[in-house]
């Protein structure tokens, strides 16, 4: 009884993802900030930020809903934050069954639908342009995602993400054998977290701050705290899936290669969020499905035929 | 088309009309009546081509109590000037946004500053004024401290 | 599909000046729109008749925060035009050089402003960080950062000795060894290809019917440059290129302003190499003789055209600025159909809109 209330509430749940989120935040936006010369945000920003949001009023404009505005961050905060509970963090995994990666891509999806209703149900032009332009974006990216996390399932022959784990520490990390399904899945995943140079859902000189223009206060730092775990969590699952690490040896050794591989992913997203334009919402469909899902299905037939 | 071409050209189009004022800096300055000002346009748009409208002016000069001046500042290569005298009580001129879509704003503004009607065109909302303005453009009064 | 309205203005993330643009969108794409500036009207037309001359260099300097200095020179020109002065070869010199050095600080502004609209915050920032240097050598040499106040009537406010030349030049170096890299980045970069290339098209014939000049106008491939055309001293001795480019579209607007810094960064090299000795200011009278004047200069968004008409008092009788950005401005509403709403960025960005030139 002890134990499940400190796994959710603790590590590897609640006070953990929070801190790894606004930690993960930091890193970032320090990344970013030198990346463009910058001196960048001290390390306590992102705490400070969700403070100052809720301490802010909240707004609610005329005619929008007001128990859908709060609920949805709820939601999708609870969604991503269930979903981090499935994934091991550095070898540890509390919760794991088979067919877990099914129900972790089934959660990461939730944000994403709730951005979409926050959009709809808003009354602002740019809130509903925002949430329109997130539910395409979402069919453009999510198929090459899960074509790239399937990978890495075929090839371990399971779906539960610590069977993947497993067979990666006898194989080698799956990247090697896959790395083309290492870049989907990263070109995925900035599809999923929004970020540039796929922030078209929230482009800022276009639809101001997408379905959140309109959010402010609590709901708006419940928001913004859901795409920071959403982030590290999927961070985390691209971790496990292509990194893997040697099990087994000592907890540090692992916690110590797992930090830097947390480290290498969020580099490569913040470079690439540095040097990419944003795409058009149209430019995005056509890659996604022109040649990101071709690529990916070469890919899966390729991991597939050496599995055989 | 060099100058002397133009003069001439200019000459048929307006006949004795046409009035060639000292240059300023350069610029070629004529001197047109308002009822051949369409037809003076025509022929820049038309024959000439590629004419290219730097500014519309107006003014009122202290020495032509009651008149509005209108100076349509053209260039191709080098600048021509035409100046067309109106009445300050009702100042009417032909627009030119038909021949010339640009100079759309260089005539609301000349409208909204100093109340010159510009026919053949729908209407002049204002350019820079605030649309509740209902006092005497700004230009026609004496003081603007009012 | 349902038509809604965007409302881009008065104030939006977009836009660091005020105006506003009602754009008609069916989903993404964008069916029409509609102007509406005015907003920073300050009636400097009429103020100017209100002041002196001396008074109205300071007050034509507050035209625009941008291009501030080709404001007050051309303003100066007309003045001494009336008065028949000629100022000091080494005035005319120092004044080039600041309005060339104002060109480099106006282009590297819209190119980060460019590359902020399509979320591209690095070369946004790295293009600042470079414009800062110019800032710094405008400072060094002027006081100001950025409203300079280096004209006088009759010359210039300041002299350059040894050492600031040497400390432009050091700068200039600087500056460009940084700048390439991020000027070949933006030439070369996919991503900023793919949302320029083919955006709002303007013909050459919409050009011309719109009386649009400057940078866009160039990139519509017509060759319209007033430091050429229509040259205020010391143009006419310097040698340089006038960039154009055939296309029309959005990424031919970035190629020409991108090409046009590197020409002003050659441009001052060669106006320091030339530069004369001597005074910088010629004595001059309060009163300016009766006659009128018209001057046409270049500023860093295209012809700038000032008409002033004195009454032989110290008061100008008329004077009548048309900037570049009111010509462009009337371009928006032509350019906006046929577009996404992801482009709508690209096209405002692309008049590089300078509203308070606009409304003076």
């Amino acid at each position: 009884m002890f134990e499940g209330l400190f796994y959710l509430f603790v590590f590897p749940g609640l006070a953990f993802q929070v801190f790894c989120g606004l930690a993960f935040e930091w890193v970032d936006r320090k990344l970013l900030a030198r990346f463009q010369r910058r001196v960048g945000p001290q390390w306590y920003q992102p705490l400070a930020d969700l403070i100052k949001l809720f301490s802010k009023e909240d707004l609610l404009p005329t005619g929008a809903s007001g128990w859908v505005a709060t609920i949805l961050p709820l939601i999708s905060l609870a969604a991503v934050l269930t979903a981090g509970l499935y994934i091991p963090v550095a070898g540890f995994t509390p919760f794991s069954f088979e067919g877990d990666l099914i129900v972790i891509v089934f959660l990461m999806g939730i944000p994403t639908l709730a951005y979409y209703l926050a959009g709809m149900t808003s009354v602002g032009i740019y809130s509903i342009l925002g949430g329109a332009r997130s539910l395409l974006q979402y069919f453009s990216y999510e198929v090459p995602l899960l074509l790239a996390f399937s990978g890495p399932a075929i090839l371990s022959g399971s779906w539960s993400v610590a069977e993947i784990l497993k067979s990666q520490a006898e194989l080698g990390p799956f990247i090697l054998f896959q790395p083309v399904g290492f870049c989907l899945a990263i070109a995925g995943l900035i599809g999923k977290l929004k970020r540039d140079p796929l922030d078209i859902p929230k482009a800022k000189s276009e639809v101001v701050a997408g379905s959140l223009t309109e959010f402010s206060g609590g709901k708006l730092a419940f928001w913004h705290l859901t795409m920071d775990i959403q982030a590290i969590v999927g961070i985390f699952l691209l971790i496990n899936l292509f990194f893997g690490m040697p099990l087994g040896i000592s907890p540090w050794i692992n916690t110590l290669i797992f930090s830097g591989e947390v480290l290498l992913v969020i580099f490569i997203l913040s470079a690439s969020s540095s040097i990419f334009a944003r795409l058009r919402i149209d430019q995005l469909a056509s890659l996604g499905w022109r040649i990101l899902v071709p690529v990916g299905i070469i890919q899966l037939l390729f991991v597939i035929l050496m599995g055989v | 088309m060099d100058n002397n071409e133009l003069l001439f050209r200019l000459k048929q189009t307006v006949g004795d009309d046409l009035a060639v004022l000292e240059t300023i800096n350069n610029e070629m300055v004529y001197a047109v009546p308002v009822e051949k000002w369409l037809n003076v346009a025509a022929l820049l748009t038309k024959e000439w081509g590629n004419i290219h409208l730097s500014a519309i002016t107006a003014q009122q000069r202290e020495e032509l109590e009651g008149q509005i001046e209108v100076m349509y500042h053209f260039w191709q290569g080098q600048g021509i000037t035409f100046v067309l005298t109106l009445p300050a009580d009702h100042p009417e001129i032909p627009s030119l946004i038909e021949m010339i879509p640009g100079a759309d704003f260089y005539e609301r503004e000349a409208a909204e500053m100093f109340g010159i009607y510009f026919t053949g065109r729908e209407a002049t909302p204002h350019l820079l004024l605030p649309d509740d303005w209902d006092k005497a453009p700004p230009f026609m009064g004496k003081e603007i401290h009012d | 599909m349902t038509k809604n309205i965007i409302p881009i203005g008065p104030q939006h993330p977009l836009l660091k000046e005020p105006i506003s643009v009602n754009i008609e969108v069916s989903g993404e794409d964008v069916l029409g729109g509609s102007l509406r500036i005015g907003y920073v009207h300050r009636g400097i037309e009429r103020l100017a008749q209100e002041r002196t001359y001396v008074q109205n260099v300071h007050l034509i300097e507050r035209i625009c925060g941008i291009c501030s200095h080709v404001h007050t020179t051309t303003f100066c020109y007309a003045v001494e035009d009336l008065l028949g002065v000629e100022i000091p070869p080494r005035a005319q010199y120092i004044r080039a050089l600041m309005c060339e050095l104002e060109r480099i600080h106006s282009h590297l502004l819209w190119i980060g402003i460019l590359a902020k609209h399509i979320g591209l915050d690095m070369v946004f920032m790295h293009s600042w960080h470079n414009r800062e240097i110019v800032l710094d050598i405008m400072e060094a040499l002027s006081g100001g950062r950025v409203s300079h106040a280096a004209n006088l009537i009759g010359g210039v406010r300041f002299d350059m000795d040894a050492e600031h030349e040497s400390m432009v030049r050091r700068k200039l170096q600087k500056l460009g060894d940084q700048l390439f890299g991020v000027l070949d980045a933006i030439r070369t970069d996919p991503t900023i290809r793919a949302r320029t290339i083919g955006v709002a098209p303007i013909t050459a014939d919409q050009i011309r019917e719109y009386s649009v000049v400057g940078p866009v106008a160039r990139a519509s491939g017509v060759a319209v440059d007033m430091r050429r055309d229509s040259p205020l001293p010391p143009y006419d001795k310097l040698d340089f290129n006038v960039i154009t480019y055939p296309e029309g579209d959005a990424w031919a607007r970035t190629m020409v302003r991108v090409d046009e810094t590197r020409e002003s960064l050659k441009l001052c090299e060669s106006i320091l190499d030339q530069m004369p000795e001597g005074p910088v200011t010629t004595r001059v009278r309060r009163k300016v003789p009766a006659g009128e004047t018209v001057i046409r200069a270049e500023a860093p968004r295209g012809e700038v055209f000032y008409y002033l008409r004195s009454d032989g008092s110290e008061f100008p009788a008329r004077l009548k600025i048309r900037t570049p950005t009111l010509a462009a401005l009337s371009l928006i509403p032509v350019q906006l159909s046929e577009i996404r709403v992801a482009d709508i960025p690209v096209v405002l960005a692309g008049i590089d809109l300078c509203i308070a030139c606009a409304d003076r």
